[in-house]
């Protein structure tokens, strides 16, 4: 069984995330909000890979998207926790291949990461404005929306390619 | 008993050969205290075919332009000339360099812009960047090619601005929405919704007088200061090229 991590062109899969952050489609945006590609990567490639790949692919992708952001916050913990748990996920029980499952995933997801930057915003660097909670919030569902929305089309259709190279 | 000169007749007889003349009378009066409106106004009107053309008038408000483009220039640089000294930012007018936004992430948590000129074109951290009517942000970081932008709407984002029209400080903080938070210094503000924000005259790390926003609600209650929701004249969100400040 070929890991996903041993195959080059599954971890290159991952320059699209940076790319796509950066290129930002219009047209792919819910009230001008993205989705969140790094979860969208995430969730199939944890999924299959398992755990320790999902958690080391977690942080990899944290470290690249914190360096494109301005500074002072990081989706470091919060997407090393999903890869972690979507590892064991897919590790356990049936395997996860249901739209609905995969949309609920990737939803809460993008909710642990819009959350994580939320408290940092208002623990780290102390802000805590009406206005600001009202955006941070709005933010937050509206990513998550949209993220959940994307996953059935995108991520059951990367988990299709990824488990089919991981058993040839 | 030898015949009158004048026809015989009853006496309104008269009167009725003299009245076209004492309404021509009226008329005349009339376009005197008119100062010859109607007669102007037909001119106008008969002369329009003969009018002068278009190329003229062009050539008037070019004029005028380059009148006023002049009469800015010599402003500019008698304000230089004022702001050297008395040892203040030399402010704007020269050291612009244009750059396209290459992306923009305007709604997320990061609120920047990547602009496509970097350190090799002169650009470097803290440079105002000014979007079409006003200041949007700062520059973060640079790289060789290309230069990351805070946006003014940033959470955590904070310049320093005034109200020219009341002369008070104030500082701009960004709260994640495309309108940041107006934080007064004075408790008892002049200012009032529609007011001009601008940076400060004396402004060291940013152009002096660069418009930046128009008030659009105030809070005077608000504690410790009073505070106001602003409206950026540059709106981030539809910007594609902009022009940064290099120091």
């Amino acid at each position: 069984m070929a890991r996903l991590h041993a195959q080059p062109i599954c971890v290159a899969s991952a320059l699209a995330i940076p790319m796509l952050v950066l290129a930002q489609p219009a047209w792919l945006t819910l009230s001008g909000v993205g989705p969140s590609w790094a979860v969208l990567w995430l969730l199939p490639w944890a999924l299959v890979d398992g755990p320790i790949s999902g958690a080391i692919a977690g942080a990899a992708i944290a470290l690249v998207l914190d360096g494109l952001g301005v500074d002072g916050l990081t989706q470091l913990p919060a997407l090393v926790l999903l890869g972690w748990w979507w590892g064991r996920l897919g590790r356990r029980g049936r395997p996860i291949q249901r739209s609905l499952n995969l949309g609920l995933l990737a939803w809460i997801g993008a909710m642990v990461v819009g959350v994580s930057l939320w408290l940092q915003l208002r623990l780290v660097q102390g802000l805590d404005a009406p206005l600001l909670q009202h955006w941070a919030w709005h933010l937050c569902l509206t990513q998550a929306v949209i993220t959940g929305l994307l996953a059935p089309m995108l991520s059951s259709w990367q988990l299709l390619v990824w488990r089919r190279r991981s058993r040839a | 008993m030898a015949a009158s000169q004048w026809p015989a007749g009853p006496r309104w007889r008269g009167g009725r050969r003299l009245w076209p003349w004492l309404a021509l009378f009226v008329v005349l009066a009339l376009v005197r205290w008119s100062k010859g409106a109607g007669f102007v106004d037909a001119y106008a009107l008969l002369s329009r075919p003969f009018w002068p053309g278009s190329a003229q008038k062009e050539w008037l408000q070019s004029a005028g332009t380059l009148e006023q483009k002049a009469q800015l220039e010599l402003l500019r640089q008698d304000n230089a000339r004022l702001r050297d000294l008395l040892e203040l930012n030399r402010g704007s007018g020269d050291g612009q360099v244009a750059a396209a936004v290459i992306s923009r992430n305007a709604a997320a948590w990061w609120q920047q812009l990547e602009l496509g000129q970097g350190a090799s074109a002169g650009l470097a951290s803290g440079d105002a960047v000014i979007g079409p009517g006003g200041l949007i942000g700062r520059v973060q970081s640079v790289t060789p090619t290309t230069a990351r932008v805070k946006l003014l709407t940033a959470p955590g984002s904070k310049v320093g601005v005034w109200v020219p029209r009341t002369r008070q400080h104030a500082l701009l903080v960004g709260v994640g929405t495309a309108r940041p938070q107006l934080r007064f210094i004075d408790k008892d503000i002049k200012a009032r919704p529609g007011d001009l924000v601008s940076t400060s005259p004396a402004s060291t790390l940013l152009p002096p007088n660069l418009p930046v926003a128009v008030i659009q609600s105030l809070n005077s209650r608000a504690v410790p200061a009073p505070k106001g929701v602003v409206q950026l004249i540059a709106a981030p969100e539809a910007v594609d090229w902009v022009q940064v400040q290099t120091r």
